[in-house]
């Protein structure tokens, strides 16, 4: 293909090095036990065989992000200063936006990591809301995949329509050859981010040699099951309060699966505060705590672990689905299985609830009854491109 | 001894709601907490060296229901602080112990497959009484069990449990404790040692693993990590912030840890922070004689007070 | 560092959803020992004459440096000098609101979320069933029904609240009473001295009342448990679900059905709701 490149293994760093010139280059290294995505630093290294501990969900959703910022012209909660004034007089505070985002390539995410983006745009990108700080960065941002040539026991993207050497999303396909790197632009502007002088025009045979490594990674992934009716099955389980608590069991209520996935959008936002300064946040949060629901007058909807597991595999394995056009918002990464310190396995959640939904609801008979009002869902997902709102009282 | 525990097991099991213990985990290296309540169930539990996790910490969710629990040395020090906090009444519980040969230390193992090979990549092992072998792909690789072992495993003073209701095997006998992981960390200069926590914390998610896996973290759903009343901590990702939940974490669990190590365990990003608990508990050894989860009918240190304590020389200050 | 007032103001259409109104409080009334209410002004005037809003739709009002919280918008459409809130006291949003002043700034995203559908229900004679704070979201269709009186036909409002001092809007039920062909029925949990209306739980003030579910839709708002035993009266009544609308309460971060807190299942509160049918709310999971 014309605009294949070929980067020797031993310009790598070079490169990145070239490209931190005038971009935020994320790329994954080693620190510590853990894989992580850092922006580029030749004196650290580049770990480019193990997969990462996380995700690289925060080039563009930030662990925490500031969505405004303000700064009071005197103490913002001390004593007020003349008679009736408060401290919440905000016609002394100045308000800042955030800055514009650099330009950004993240080199080496998975295909995973890259499908994921998928379950990110129709909510950040919806039809009457625009996420501006996801938004900006999105389109800031270059993906530069890297196929995977071995594949984990936690790994699963094809149950997911995932795949090792996913191109959906990415800009650039590399694939690590043995003695360097093939990049495949996919986009226009991926092929804008492959002009430095480092990168020779690839071999011919080079393209073959990548496709023999995707596939040999595919052919490892082994088979997938069948996820036909997933959303239908959870969906009838919502009140089996036995199966969730017996899948709940060894969950430990943290966010080890919710941080490290790169799917999980979920996020609070708090105003702090120091001194006269302070920051509306935009901060990581995890269904799977407590006090995510806990409502102010202390009723908690989801107080139970049980509760909060079925929202998250829910969430996944349902619910996205119903308002995305059937996407499952799992890209089958296998990190919520891999970290899990209580080795919870969404994998087998998702089984179970096929075989238990099946053993509790045989096919109707062929001569139904009048249904109830409380008629179930349609299994049909609802079509249009995010999510349709729908007149509560229409 | 695996037939063994299997049968006491069985035989507490029509007097409990569940045993909880250990079965067979997500790949060959790992296994799961287990909730056994049918008699056919117990087939699939596991113990050795892969029965890593504390089941105590599932303990205080089960009160008012009686529970088995199988336990290492370890996890059963958990318990007993347990019931000395009166978060888990000794007669709701019923302890099953035998004697601990230590458990796998998982990223141990990765270190010493090398950097092309991950511990995802294992698809079957075989565990002898010192070596470990795992197969990837078509090659075999051993390694000593020695070399694998958590850390905790090498300095344990309780391989049995301190207390239990059955107990299957003979009594192996203790290790001490020197601290000396503690002394090498602390010939590092203060500048040194800040640097590796700043360096070490900046990785910190904060999904708070390592506190929801402690088996004697009580808040949980009210912690002072999220809480906004009081509010003690932002949500900014800053290392400040991050290390100062660590700090209050460890100043929760003086004279109460028990050492289990399964905050560190836990730790999806591997940052060692079972080493600020170590350091209380050794204060908490020096200044009171005391080792939580040793003995169920002591008042914890913390929790009481002496006018004057006989070790802080208050009045020589 | 940017002045305050060159800030793009928030409209649902506008560059950033997350960025508020600045707003003045123009008025602040103690309904009851944890309950005020605050009438706000955008201090954009272009952007105040522009605000429109539905009965039902809420807003995200805020105190810089302490955060942003949900709340009805309680003042109706036809109504438009200012824009109502009614706070009740709960957790460290509320309690800074409680402790502004007339004259104080406040942070307005609105407006938020669905609406009751108040053409469906021309024609209609219209059932109201509030409790305590509850009664806020009524508040707004009730007002905008009396400004559109002739629209509708028999309105009837059964209010509750814990004891006297705990009714919002006291000040103003005289007024809703002598508002023709509308019925007002007040209730408190238990015997109050001078109290000279009902006593009782409101499901069974409801039984009692006995209403006709004929041509009659019924509305109803309260905590979840009221909002629980209420449906099952209006089901004992013969209220179809399709009858009956109620509007939900959930935890809400970005109120723009982004941040994901307030789901119900495959329903988000923030914009599928606040308003849903009962037949709707029996089609979704059930985790109120």
């Amino acid at each position: 293909m014309p605009g294949n490149k070929f980067l020797a293994t031993a310009d790598v760093a070079a490169w990145l090095g070239e490209l931190s010139k005038t971009m935020r280059v994320f790329a994954p290294r080693n620190e510590g036990q853990a894989v992580v995505y850092r922006e580029f630093d030749a004196a650290k290294g580049l770990e480019l065989r193990r997969k990462p501990t996380e995700s690289a969900k925060h080039a563009l959703f930030p662990r925490s992000e500031e969505l405004l910022s303000f700064s009071y012209l005197r103490p913002a909660f001390g004593a007020p200063e003349k008679e009736g004034e408060t401290p919440s007089d905000v016609s002394q505070v100045q308000v800042k936006m955030p800055v514009e985002p650099m330009p950004t390539v993240v080199f080496g995410m998975l295909g995973c990591d890259a499908g994921s983006v998928t379950t990110f745009d129709p909510i950040y990108d919806g039809s009457k809301f625009k996420d501006v700080y996801y938004l900006k960065k999105r389109q800031a941002t270059v993906f530069i995949v890297r196929a995977c040539a071995e594949v984990l026991s936690t790994c699963f993207c094809n149950w997911v329509g995932g795949d090792p050497a996913n191109t959906k999303n990415a800009d650039v396909l590399a694939t690590e050859l043995s003695d360097g790197w093939l990049l495949q632009p996919v986009t226009e502007r991926g092929e804008k981010a492959l002009t430095s002088p480092l990168l020779k025009d690839a071999p011919a045979a080079s393209e073959g040699q990548a496709t023999a490594i995707h596939d040999n990674a595919r052919k490892s992934l082994g088979d997938a099951p069948n996820l036909e009716g997933i959303d239908a099955a959870l969906f009838s389980l919502f009140a089996d309060n036995d199966f969730w608590q017996r899948q709940s069991a060894g969950c430990l209520a943290c966010g080890t699966c919710t941080y490290l996935c790169p799917t999980c959008h979920c996020f609070s936002i708090t105003d702090e505060t120091s001194a006269r300064n302070g920051v509306r946040l935009r901060s990581w949060d995890t269904c799977m705590a407590s006090l995510y629901t806990l409502e102010a007058s202390g009723h908690n909807p989801r107080s139970l672990k049980a509760a909060r597991l079925r929202n998250r595999v829910g969430h996944k394995f349902a619910y996205f689905l119903r308002n995305n056009d059937g996407q499952i918002s799992c890209c089958g990464c296998g990190r919520c299985i891999k970290s899990c310190p209580s080795s919870v396995d969404i994998r087998q959640i998702v089984k179970d609830a096929l075989v238990q939904a099946a053993s509790i609801a045989p096919p109707p008979p062929p001569q139904p009854v009048a249904p109830a009002a409380a008629s179930p869902k349609p299994a049909a997902p609802v079509k249009g491109k995010g999510r349709t709102k729908e007149k509560a009282n229409g | 001894m695996d037939d063994e525990l299997k049968g006491a097991i069985r035989k507490v099991l029509p007097d409990v709601d569940c045993v909880i213990g250990w079965g067979p985990g997500p790949d060959p290296l790992r296994s799961a907490p287990f909730f056994m309540r049918k008699p056919e169930e117990v087939d699939a539990f596991v113990v050795g060296p892969l029965a890593v996790n504390n089941p105590a910490v599932f303990l205080p969710e089960y009160k008012g229901k009686k529970v088995g629990i199988v336990v290492k040395g370890c996890d059963s020090r958990s318990v007993v602080q347990q019931i000395a906090e009166g978060l888990v009444k000794r007669e709701e519980v019923v302890i099953i112990g035998f004697p601990c040969s230590g458990v796998v230390d998982i990223q141990k193992i990765a270190a010493q497959l090398g950097q092309d090979i991950e511990p995802g990549m294992v698809t079957s092992l075989s565990i002898s009484s010192d070596k470990l072998t795992v197969n990837v792909k078509d090659t075999a690789k051993t390694m000593d069990m020695a070399d694998v072992r958590a850390d905790k495993c090498a300095s344990c003073q309780y391989p049995n449990a301190v207390v239990s209701d059955e107990f299957v095997g003979t009594p192996k006998e203790g290790k001490t404790d020197d601290y000396a992981d503690l002394a090498a960390f602390e010939e590092k200069s203060i500048d040194e040692r800040f640097a590796f926590w700043e360096q070490e914390m900046s990785r910190c998610i904060r999904c708070y693993a390592c506190r929801n896996a402690c088996p004697l973290c009580v808040c949980r759903d009210h912690c002072v990590a999220t809480s906004r009343e009081p509010h003690w901590l932002n949500q900014a990702d800053s290392t400040r912030e991050k290390l100062f939940f660590q700090l209050i974490h460890a100043t929760h669990l003086a004279g109460r840890c028990t050492g289990c190590g399964e905050c560190s365990r836990a730790c999806p990003v591997g940052i060692p922070v079972g080493l600020f608990k170590r350091t209380m508990t050794r204060a908490a050894a020096r200044l009171f004689d005391y080792q939580a989860g040793t003995n169920a009918e002591t008042v914890p240190p913390l929790q009481t007070f002496a006018t004057e304590e006989p070790t802080i020389k208050e009045r020589e200050w | 560092m940017a002045d305050i007032a060159k800030i793009p103001v928030y409209s649902p259409d506008m560059a950033n959803p997350y960025m508020p109104y600045v707003a003045t409080l123009k008025e602040v009334i103690r309904e009851t020992h944890n309950i005020m209410t605050f009438r706000v002004v955008l201090d954009d005037a272009e952007a105040m004459k522009n605000f429109r809003h539905e009965p039902g739709q809420v807003g995200q009002l805020s105190v810089y440096g302490v955060g942003e919280a949900t709340f009805v918008i309680n003042s109706p459409p036809t109504r438009r000098e200012f824009i109502q809130f009614s706070v009740m006291r709960a957790g460290e949003v509320t309690s800074a609101l409680h402790k502004l002043k007339v004259g104080d700034k406040v942070g307005v995203r609105a407006p938020l979320g669905n609406h009751f559908d108040y053409n469906a229900m021309k024609g209609k004679n219209i059932l109201f069933v509030g409790g305590g704070i509850g009664m806020a979201p009524l508040r707004t269709l009730l007002l905008y029904m009396f400004d559109n009186r002739d629209d509708y036909g028999k309105i009837s409002l059964l209010y509750g609240a814990r004891s006297p001092e705990d009714m919002a809007f006291s000040y103003e039920i005289e007024e809703w009473r002598k508002t023709k062909n509308t019925d007002v029925v007040l209730t408190i949990d238990r015997e109050a001295e001078g109290w000279k209306e009902r006593v009782g739980l409101i499901p069974n003030v409801l039984l009692e009342m006995n209403p006709s579910p004929k041509d009659t839709v019924a509305i109803t708002c309260g905590p979840p448990i009221m909002i629980k035993f209420t449906l099952q009266a209006l089901d004992k009544l013969k209220f179809q679900p399709e009858q009956i609308f109620t509007t939900l309460e959930r935890r809400m971060k970005c109120g723009i059905g982004i941040c994901g807190r307030c789901n119900i299942g495959d329903k988000y509160v923030c914009v599928d709701g606040p308003v849903f049918s009962y037949a709707e709310l029996r089609g979704m999971v059930d985790e109120l």
